[in-house]
């Protein structure tokens, strides 16, 4: 994990869009870690791949890297995968700083 | 997943071009409508497949942005009923996937998909090819208008052609059912029950003797145009034009229950039309000339008949047969009907002006039919 902080650039055309794109992360974080202590690998297929999709078009690369080791765990059932990615994802999104260009 | 926000979007104004964005995540729903909106583009978005489909059948977009990858309904399958059902098969689908595997783009394809987006999706990409799309839909719609243009102007000539011959109701229905195989004008030939009335110019003849030959077409196209008028204005069906007679029809082709008042109606008219045409031939002929009217009712044949050379869309049978009879026995402003007509027609005709002439012979039948001489 990092200490320092994660530094993400947005499009400013996206800007008003972050706010409510950030809370669905962290929601979308909430349901990760849901899903897996229930062991619902197919959720956690579904959210990995949202995520990988979403991430990279916004600019948030982490993200999208992040979603892929979850789906990639949920295909697999590699719990040990899927928990380093979920705490990869806390970490990013408690630290994340966004700039606008 | 369902708890997921959409985020707000700004009201845009109403574009020409609207696009609708389908995918489960509002996020990704939401950034593509704000790209395609900053191109002047109208876009709306849905989260899910079924929704999808009620949006496009209420308010058909001109494009869709479909996620591949949705629960319920996929992208896959939403696309192949848009292609399947014929009001949504033109428009342009795109598909957004992350299935970069080519296993996937057949399927795309084979569900008619118009192109593909992989996502991430990359601003200068994803307006690059609804770019051209626009384009291709502009095109095509402009196309689709011209054709439907030229479509209207090729009707509307052969309306033109047609109504010089026959009722212009009877013109359009012929064009509607240009190419329908079951139209009755294609049909072979059907018994049915019409109204024969037969109009012939009195003392004609004489006038053309009177008269330089190049003024004879003139006055006969006079004359043909006062009572082909006075048909039309009853949607009566001009079967015949030859020499100084016409042959209207009524209840043909298309059913008209008061057949034998309008062709009442169409005589009177005729009658009235012809009277001043009439004087002014009478005065500078110094012959005189007048209109005789018959009128019969009963079954005929109607059908196109002829040759392969040329055919006659035409009526034939006892009711104009008697008809026919009726007007040469018609002196000048007489209208001569069947019993039958005029018991259909007795309420319209102004007191003391019908006479029985009781049961006449009429040429060419074998028993006599009853005769009704009706003088306005």
């Amino acid at each position: 994990m990092e200490d320092k902080a994660y530094l993400v650039t947005v499009a400013k055309d996206l800007e008003d869009l972050i706010p409510v794109f950030m809370g669905n992360r962290k929601k979308e974080l909430d349901t990760l870690r849901v899903a897996l202590a229930a062991a619902d690998f197919e959720q956690l297929r579904q959210l990995g791949h949202r995520m990988k999709g979403v991430g990279n078009s916004y600019g948030f690369a982490q993200v999208s890297d992040i979603g892929k080791d979850v789906e990639d765990g949920a295909r697999s059932g590699d719990r040990a995968l899927l928990e380093t990615a979920i705490a990869r994802y806390a970490d990013f999104l408690g630290k994340v700083q966004i700039t606008y260009e | 997943m369902s708890e997921i926000a959409a985020p707000t979007r700004p009201v845009v104004a109403q574009a020409a071009f609207r696009v609708l964005v389908v995918d489960d995540d509002p996020d990704m729903a939401a950034y593509l409508a704000r790209l395609l909106e900053q191109e002047g583009m109208n876009a709306e978005t849905v989260h899910g497949g079924d929704a999808a489909m009620v949006y496009v059948m209420a308010t058909p977009p001109d494009l869709v942005l479909l996620d591949v990858m949705m629960p319920g309904t996929d992208g896959f399958q939403i696309c192949e009923r848009l292609k399947a059902d014929a009001s949504t098969a033109m428009i342009p689908v795109v598909l957004v996937t992350a299935l970069e595997d080519q296993k996937s783009r057949v399927r795309g394809i084979r569900a008619g998909a118009d192109d593909f987006l992989s996502k991430p999706v990359h601003r200068e990409e994803l307006v690059a090819r609804v770019t051209t799309l626009r384009r291709l839909h502009a095109t095509r719609r402009e196309l689709e208008s011209r054709r439907l243009a030229a479509e209207v102007q090729r009707k509307e000539a052969l309306r033109r052609t047609f109504s010089r011959y026959i009722a212009p109701r009877l013109a359009d229905r012929i064009i509607a059912d240009m190419e329908n195989e079951g139209t009755p004008f294609r049909q072979g030939a059907q018994r049915v029950n019409l109204v024969a009335l037969f109009a012939d110019l009195r003392g004609f003849t004489r006038l053309t003797e009177s008269t330089r030959v190049d003024e004879v077409v003139g006055l006969l196209n006079e004359h043909f145009n006062v009572i082909t008028d006075a048909a039309y204005r009853h949607d009566g069906t001009i079967f015949s034009m030859a020499g100084d007679s016409l042959l209207v029809g009524f209840n043909v082709p298309f059913p008209q229950p008061d057949s034998a008042a309008r062709a009442w109606g169409t005589a009177r008219d005729m009658l009235a039309s012809f009277a001043p045409v009439h004087r002014r031939w009478t005065a500078s002929g110094g012959v005189p000339t007048g209109l005789g009217i018959g009128i019969a009712s009963g079954e005929a044949i109607l059908g196109n008949i002829g040759s392969p050379h040329y055919m006659s869309y035409t009526i034939i049978g006892d009711a104009v047969n008697t008809a026919s009879r009726l007007v040469q026995n018609a002196r000048p402003g007489e209208i001569l009907v069947t019993g039958r007509v005029y018991e259909s027609i007795r309420n319209m005709i102004p007191a003391g002006k019908a006479k029985s002439q009781g049961e006449v012979p009429l040429r060419g039948k074998s028993g006599a039919t009853s005769v009704w001489s009706i003088i306005l």
